[in-house]
């Protein structure tokens, strides 16, 4: 019998796609030197659906989701619940007040918004820190207990983390590449339908920062692939009850079929072959747009079996 | 002085008058259950089964031993519980069932597999230590109903010397030479004494029971250095520095 089922793994993934999308869009932005925030701007809107769904998914799993506001009225620092519901309630804040600021700053221009600008940059940093601790505490929530799988190495916060970042990545390409792509004669661009999220003229994001995205998504998937051989490496050699059992049980017993098949295939070695089919991530030619939301599709529900294996193997 | 609860197994015959006792005292509902093949049951602890015994069998012996809660010291689901609903009322751990929201994070911390989450009142519920008794001078249900004495109550430190003494006579008497008292240091110090005349393991109790929370500090850490792994080593590998090595060729070739 399982105390947290579907509702806390879907909560869990939502959580962290909304922590590793502004994650990954804040990191190449700054590191690709552009000043303006197109794709921070667009994780930060997007990511606020998937994190308010998440709050109401675990709303609903408590016994009484009338007492809720008990959550708010104790801060415990050892507690990965308590901090947990802290680092998301800050996090919706931060986004809902840099959304009013963006389209502020869209509406009234450049003089007036500059010091908009400035605040939402500081947001911007704050926001970063927040989505490091979100996308942890989802690992850390599962990782402070007395479950071998969970607990027994402190292997589940990176694999979390890791997972979190690709299923950002990919729900980021595949909005962009759903919503945004505009051809004109033999090119295609990557707009957005600003008017709806600011007010202003569309923007555009540039096709190569989308194909970067998607290779930075493969060196992800190989970071979680080598925690994910860590944490069965572990499991296979651990002297802690339970270990053992939680091993059989992934690999050859009632999650077997998850666990191969969604994980280990959908996760990671499908999106690693997708990759590499599209080695020039030429995302203008249809065959390789094609792939590429595939590759996107695959990591968003591989990281669901992941968190479901996970979640529900270790009340096993 | 803290009190202390002291089972021992070598006393233990399974009558499982304990748990019908502690049905009867705090008006837990029965459970329907399935024959399993085993004189064992209900099959495990619940919100509506705060004590069981626990049936093993080896060889020319059955072993039995009555799983309730421990009461830790350092109670993992108290340190985990989000809202502060778990708290210690002296040596006794309780669920306060006003303040509960029932979020399920006490079963998962705790090393004994005791709470557990009650579908239709929405809240945890494991033993109370039977606290409306013991504060008005009485003994738990299931100590004063146990026919054998294999469930005493009293003073934790006389409840500790009465089960190293009794594990001595288990030893030398009884050829018990696995015998052992098991809760003295455990999470603190239980308030569940248990002698046992094996090791843990074999009574289905962990050797070292860990606090949930032990290794919190490293979780997160390990979590938050994963992000740094992963921001130098795609991100900044493929935006910053390959975007640096383009423009540095760039203007080589410029200069050419």
């Amino acid at each position: 019998m399982t105390t947290w089922s579907a509702p806390i793994y879907v909560y869990l993934w939502l959580a962290g796609m909304a922590g590793g999308s502004y994650f990954a869009a804040f990191l190449a932005e700054r590191f690709a030197g552009y000043n303006q925030r197109r794709l921070t701007q667009l994780a930060i809107q997007m990511g606020v659906l998937p994190a308010v769904l998440g709050v109401l998914l675990l709303l609903a799993d408590l016994g009484n989701p009338l007492r809720f506001w008990h959550l708010l009225a104790e801060f415990n620092i050892l507690s990965p619940m308590s901090m947990g519901t802290w680092i998301l309630l800050a996090w919706v804040a931060i986004a809902v007040v840099m959304n009013v600021l963006y389209r502020y700053e869209g509406q009234h221009g450049e003089p007036g918004g500059r010091p908009i600008h400035r605040l939402n940059g500081g947001l911007g940093w704050l926001q970063f820190l927040f989505s490091i601790l979100l996308m942890s505490y989802t690992g850390v929530l599962l990782a402070t207990s007395n479950r071998a799988l969970w607990a027994g190495s402190a292997l589940i916060p990176p694999l979390f983390v890791a997972s979190a970042v690709s299923t950002g990545i990919a729900v980021l390409i595949a909005y962009i590449l759903v919503v945004a792509p505009v051809t004109t004669g033999k090119t295609t661009e990557y707009r957005l339908p600003a008017r709806l999220l600011t007010g202003s003229t569309e923007w555009a994001i540039p096709t190569r920062l989308v194909g970067r995205l998607w290779e930075a998504e493969a060196i992800v998937i190989l970071v979680e692939l080598v925690v994910l051989i860590g944490l069965v490496a572990w499991l296979g050699s651990s002297a802690m009850a339970g270990a053992r059992e939680a091993l059989n049980m992934l690999t050859f017993g009632a999650l077997a079929a998850p666990f191969w098949v969604g994980v280990v295939l959908l996760a990671s070695i499908v999106p690693l072959a997708f990759d590499m089919m599209s080695p020039g991530k030429e995302l203008a030619r249809r065959e390789v747009f094609r792939v590429a939301l595939a590759s996107s599709v695959c990591v968003l529900l591989g990281a669901l079996f992941l968190r479901a294996v996970i979640v529900i193997g270790g009340q096993l | 002085m803290p009190k202390a609860r002291l089972i021992d197994v070598s006393k233990c015959i399974a009558c499982r008058a304990c748990q019908v006792a502690c049905k009867q005292w705090n008006e837990l509902e029965a459970v329907t259950t399935r024959q399993r093949g085993t004189y064992e049951n209900p099959p495990r602890l619940s919100a509506h089964t705060w004590i069981k015994v626990e049936f093993r069998e080896r060889p020319n012996e059955w072993l039995f031993r009555a799983h309730t809660c421990m009461h830790c010291t350092n109670a993992g689901c108290e340190q985990v519980c989000p809202t502060g609903a778990i708290s210690h009322q002296g040596e006794v751990v309780v669920i306060d069932q006003n303040w509960c929201v029932g979020c399920g994070y006490c079963v998962q911390a705790c090393p004994f597999h005791v709470p557990d989450k009650d579908e239709i009142a929405g809240t945890a519920r494991k033993c109370t230590f039977c606290i409306d008794r013991i504060t008005n001078g009485l003994t738990p249900a299931c100590a004063k109903t146990c026919p054998t004495g294999a469930i005493q109550f009293g003073e934790r430190a006389d409840m500790i010397a009465a089960a190293h003494d009794r594990v001595q006579t288990l030893v030398a008497r009884d050829g018990y030479r696995g015998a052992r008292v098991y809760g003295e240091h455990e999470m603190g110090g239980l308030h569940t004494i248990y002698v046992l005349t094996d090791a843990p393991e074999v009574f289905g109790l962990p050797e070292e029971p860990r606090l949930a929370t032990a290794t919190v500090g490293t979780q997160w850490l390990s979590g938050a250095i994963t992000a740094g792994v992963i921001a130098i080593l795609p991100f900044w590998l493929l935006f910053q520095r390959r975007n640096r090595i383009a423009a540095e060729r760039e203007s080589n070739q410029r200069e050419v």
